[in-house]
């Protein structure tokens, strides 16, 4: 499929699954509490609702780093849907959040302003693992291109289990479920207001929650990119890691946020990065075979990437083909 | 549609309760109830919430705080006193620290008595909050698709409770501006603002039967003073400021010099006086923040 095309389905249905995820996760949060929970299509109830409301701010330019937090969400789903460089959608997410953070950091509340520093916590715990994932993926498949990825003949995972896992506990952060809700307090702990989003109401708060539909769908994305090569197994695995971070958000209390960031940098040091050891280990004896795969997935590579993106992938690629 | 009544967000307030009907109040969230299954959350920050739920009756501790959520709640909103405590006083009515039900500080929307309000009845009211919450959107969205005709008219003394409301939405907006909570505008009481009518003519902004803007003005000598200009803050920016100056002016034929007052770091209204033709002429310290600029024009 083109990947023009691919954006415009992107673009299109990520709000609509997000938003019915998003549904889904409360009505299954609401089972697991024995109670009947909203209708699926509650988020997008919400999010009309708040379309119809006073838009109240502190200073207008916090509306503004929201409406680029939402672009930005959008230009990194676009980028990964439309099989781009995978180093450049990382640098696209991060930008993202980053700019969620300024926006809090703009409406000067004590509440938004631990949000925002929880938030920036939050980043430093999940990136190493995230830039992991991208190198492991990278040590199997010889490109960061998502597009080469996807059409890799082999089962990622198998290669990457650790990864895997570590890209898992990402997840539970990215998706700010407990353990790791600490910038931004959903469900009925109230001890920072709202956290990151406190000092935002009314379209921008809607803004917001589209941002995360879109950013979910992004992620579930990735998810199904360690089972690229069985697409039906990818599907029900996204699926399955869903519901799976719903039941850890039911079952766990939150954590510390000390306590958050050793952990996420532990498992990113175990899982993550003692897989692309074992990796690296493993492919270091045929070396002289592997450079010249190397040499061809690279022009592969640089074909789908834009050019101002071309270049630092490929000193990357570089580098890592040398350190193998 | 406006979503508004499938997705009622709640904030929840404890003024000054036995914790009787808050206990009452979170146990609709329990399994048994579950309110969520009607789209409510228990949100915790005003700037999310459309309905206020306060239990318990006001004291001088509690009636900033009351004020104070209720400012910072976005419109649309609703308030739904809980329990006889809430809606009257109930039996700490005569009690020298209490000034009464939450009505004595905000308006109120629906009232549910009880001792505790059981949480059957607390579903039920915040049912029918949709229903208020539903009507005050579409007043509203039929006054902005109503704007070009707006009327301007005098003010009677029975619109003194509507122009009192109005004039705290619009005087919120410039406490903002100012970072000060203790404007005379928001101070006002009732009984003041109709006394005030014996003495001042008062021009309001009609649209629909709703009132969204007001202005008063009072002769002095050969001077009539322009003062209190109010405009609800979803009508600003639609001149609206402007023509009830114009309109006030009207009503003092004899009047030939016209003054007006405003604070400084409110450079909206400024403007809006710079516009109907009116010049600096005086200042003077209110607070640290504030000055008063004194504005004054001559009859052409």
């Amino acid at each position: 499929m083109n990947s023009w095309i691919r954006i415009l389905i992107y673009l299109v249905a990520a709000p609509i699954v997000g938003g019915l995820l998003a549904g889904w996760d409360r009505r299954i949060s609401a089972r697991m509490q024995s109670r009947q929970g909203p209708p699926i299509r509650q988020p997008f109830y919400d999010v009309q609702k708040l379309w119809s409301k006073q838009n109240i701010v502190v200073r207008r330019s916090q509306n503004f780093y929201i409406g680029f937090f939402l672009l930005m969400v959008i230009f990194t789903g676009a980028l990964f849907f439309g099989g781009s460089d995978l180093l450049l959608v990382i640098f696209a997410l991060t930008l993202a959040a980053i700019f969620f953070v300024l926006g809090a950091y703009k409406a000067s509340s004590p509440y938004s302003f631990i949000g925002a520093e929880r938030e920036l916590i939050q980043i430093m715990a999940y990136e190493p693992m995230v830039l992991l994932t991208a190198i492991g993926m990278y040590m199997v498949t010889k490109s960061f291109a998502v597009n080469d990825i996807a059409n890799h003949p082999t089962l990622l995972v198998l290669a990457l289990p650790g990864v895997f896992l570590g890209f898992l506990y990402t997840l539970e952060i990215k998706f700010r479920k407990s353990p790791f809700d600490l910038s931004c307090s959903h469900h009925a702990h109230q001890e920072l207001v709202r956290g990151i989003t406190t000092e935002f109401s009314g379209r921008t708060l809607a803004l917001i929650e589209i941002a995360h539909w879109y950013e979910n769908v992004f992620l579930l994305g990735w998810v199904y990119l360690f089972f690229a090569s069985m697409p039906v197994l990818g599907v029900a695995m996204s699926l399955f890691v869903f519901v799976f971070v719903i039941l850890v958000d039911n079952v766990f209390a939150r954590l510390k946020w000390q306590t958050a960031i050793r952990s996420a940098w532990i498992v990113a040091a175990v899982f993550g990065f003692g897989n692309i050891l074992v990796l690296s280990l493993l492919s270091a004896k045929p070396a002289i075979p592997a450079a010249p795969a190397a040499a061809i997935a690279q022009p592969a590579a640089s074909r789908t990437v834009p050019a101002a993106a071309a270049t630092p992938a490929l000193n990357n690629a570089n580098v890592i083909a040398q350190r193998n | 549609m406006s979503g508004l009544s499938k997705s009622p967000w709640i904030i929840h307030y404890d003024a000054s309760s036995c914790n009787g009907c808050d206990i009452e109040v979170l146990a609709c969230l329990t399994p048994i109830f579950d309110v969520e299954r009607l789209g409510v959350v228990n949100t915790g920050n005003p700037k999310h919430a459309d309905i206020f739920l306060v239990t318990g009756a006001v004291n001088e501790q509690s009636r900033d705080v009351i004020r104070n959520i209720y400012n910072q709640m976005p419109e649309p909103k609703v308030v739904v006193a809980v329990g006889i405590c809430a809606s009257t006083g109930g039996i700490f009515r005569e009690c020298y620290n209490i000034s009464g039900g939450i009505d004595s500080v905000i308006p109120v929307d629906v009232y549910v008595p009880g001792c505790a309000a059981r949480p059957e009845a607390i579903v039920d009211g915040v049912v029918q909050a949709l229903g208020v919450l539903e009507q005050k959107h579409k007043d509203t969205q039929a006054a902005v698709s109503n704007m070009d005709n707006v009327l301007y008219l005098r003010a009677e003394k029975s619109d003194a409770p509507d122009i009192l409301a109005l004039q705290k939405t619009a005087g919120q907006c410039e406490a903002e501006v100012y970072n000060e909570e203790n404007l005379p505008a928001l101070q006002q009481t009732l009984g003041e603002l109709q006394n005030d009518f014996d003495q001042a003519v008062f021009i309001k902004a009609v649209v629909n039967g709703k009132i969204i803007g007001s202005v008063r003005g009072q002769t002095r000598d050969d001077t009539a003073l322009v003062s209190g200009i109010s405009v609800h803050p979803y009508f600003q920016r639609h001149d609206i400021g402007r023509r009830l100056v114009e309109e006030v002016e009207k009503a003092f034929p004899n009047a030939k010099r016209f003054e007006a007052f405003t604070g400084q770091p409110n450079k909206r209204s400024l403007h809006l006086l710079g516009r109907a033709g009116y010049q600096e002429f005086k200042t003077e310290p209110f607070t640290p923040a504030i000055t008063w600029v004194y504005l004054q024009k001559e009859r052409q």
